[in-house]
């Protein structure tokens, strides 16, 4: 195997064995995925942004390879950290609204209202 | 997300790698905290009045609740959502491990000779691991894609301290630290000569005995050559002698009586029902008279609420993790009687991060685990 042979190599990104299927159509699970990677990739590239920002206001003038080299400080991990949390608990509000609804008390219906 | 603590071996992540890695990780501590805790309330507002008004009783074992709990709209969105936080733990891992690949196996066939490397390229990876990829890690432990491959080492390393969302220490070895700890607190008399891990992986925590012992002989098995492969470049690399093997631990070629301790982390609910009593009558074999073994895995069900009992077994149905399912009942004494230990020497016992030496702050997490000793 050449140099140039072993630098194209690629693993396997697929575990074997029986995925489980979650809802009755099988076209929800494929989008749940899709929205859970979405939601990753809005955060990495908020991520990239604030870094960006922080070169911007340290140096006025950067080199892209800034990016790569920045070193994240504790108290920013801390302040990622938490604005993370704060965005995956947004875009998980569904899952938050049935748990809360189930904790209320009548039938949810404003039948007062109504009549 | 607290980085691991660098090592030569260690893959380095780029920027987005980096980011990605700390997405899954915080999500993961979202599901943990925020919406797995909502089961309880979905259980015993909804599923569980259901069951009692279809049957009137309530459920009697956790295999009752997994009938019914498993199609409860609440419970299966989290379900879905943890399995595939799961596969995004590999998903984040692969790209800095591809990329840094034809480098990491340069510097493993460098690697330092205080310990050694020991592989069997004709030894065959047990059945109970090639029908799926445990814990979803694809390629699994045992798997190589080219020539001296290390990826399932460097991939383990990331992956398995972003599984624990850091509870494994940024030394990735909070395991080791358990045992250790629990070791020098039950037996703090004994000086170990020469002692065995089973089913090492990369060696998290034979690495860390290693250091804490430097005058003990440290061995280690394994049946995946790549994780071995990494396991001890990474071993050198923090200036630890351990020797590393290829071998399954139902047979392996080390004399009789030679070893102090035999001791596993984590391996029995990776095994199967005929290879953990391998594994037991082959630590006994191993033993010196006086000598210990340790088997440190999973908690099992006795003891346990059914609907905890069924939650509990989440990793078995959604992680590959198949056999945990039958070890869950399994009767540890039993397998220890059988392989020759004496009835009064047999201690079913429990470690938890409460014996971690260096009191880091995710030993105030409390995890316990099983430990089943026996005494030669
Ligand atoms: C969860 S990992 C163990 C983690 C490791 N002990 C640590 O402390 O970090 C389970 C390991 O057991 C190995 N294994 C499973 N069956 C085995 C056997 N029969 N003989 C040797 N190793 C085995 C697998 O290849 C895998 O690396």
């Amino acid at each position: 195997m050449s140099k140039d042979d072993q630098k194209k190599i690629k693993l396997p990104r697929t575990a074997k064995g029986k995925k489980p299927q979650y809802f009755n159509d099988p076209t929800v699970d494929k989008l749940l995925s899709m929205v859970l990677t979405l939601m990753g990739e809005l955060s990495v590239t908020r991520d990239r942004l604030d870094t960006v920002e922080r070169l911007v206001e340290k140096n006025g003038l950067f080199k892209i390879d800034d990016i790569e080299h920045y070193e994240i400080p504790d108290d920013v991990n801390q302040i990622r950290s938490e604005r993370r949390s704060a965005y995956i608990a947004r875009v998980l509000k569904s899952v938050q609204d049935e748990l809360d609804a189930l904790e209320q008390k009548g039938d949810g219906k404003n039948t007062e209202l109504a009549d | 997300m607290i980085p691991l603590s660098d090592h030569d071996m260690l893959a380095q992540r780029n920027h987005d790698e980096e980011s990605r890695q700390s997405f899954v990780n915080d999500f993961r501590i979202h599901l943990a905290s925020n919406v797995f805790p909502g089961n309880f309330p979905t259980y015993y507002n909804r599923v569980l009045p259901n069951f009692i008004k279809e049957k009137g009783r309530e459920p009697e074992t956790r295999h009752e609740v997994r009938k019914v709990m498993t199609h409860d709209p609440y419970y299966s969105f989290w379900s879905a959502m943890q399995r595939n936080s799961q596969e995004m733990i590999w998903d984040s891992v692969i790209d800095s491990v591809e990329r840094q690949l034809p480098e990491l196996i340069e510097k493993s066939r460098k690697a330092g000779d205080k310990g050694s490397l020991t592989l069997d390229p004709d030894l065959e990876t047990p059945k109970y691991h090639v029908a799926a990829d445990i814990h979803l890690q694809p390629g699994a432990y045992h798997s190589d894609q080219i020539e001296d491959d290390v990826a399932a080492g460097a991939m383990y390393d990331w992956g398995t301290y972003i599984y624990s969302m850091g509870g494994l220490g940024t030394g990735n070895n909070a395991l080791g630290q358990i045992t250790n700890g629990f070791f020098k607190n039950e037996y703090p008399d004994k000086k170990p000569l020469r002692i065995l891990d089973m089913g090492c992986t990369i060696g998290g925590s034979i690495t860390y005995w290693a250091q804490q012992h430097p005058d003990t002989e440290c061995y280690a098995i394994d049946v995946g050559a790549p994780v071995l492969r990494y396991g001890h470049a990474r071993a050198e690399a923090l200036g630890a002698a351990v020797h590393f093997s290829q071998q399954n631990a139902e047979h392996t070629d080390f004399e009789d009586e030679s070893f102090d301790i035999v001791m596993s982390h984590i391996l029995l609910h990776e095994t199967s029902r005929t290879a953990i009593q391998n594994v037991f009558d082959e630590s006994y074999r191993l033993l010196k008279p006086g000598g210990i073994m340790m088997h440190m895995d999973l908690p099992q069900a006795h003891g346990q609420q059914p609907l905890e009992g069924f939650l509990f077994e989440w990793e078995i149905y959604n992680n590959n993790e198949h056999f945990f399912a039958q070890l869950r009942d399994m009767d540890m004494a039993e397998l220890c009687r059988k392989a020759g230990f004496k009835d009064e020497n047999i201690h079913p016992k429990s470690a938890g991060s409460f014996w971690m030496d260096d009191q880091t702050p995710y030993a105030d997490d409390g995890f316990e685990f099983p430990i089943t000793i026996g005494i030669k």
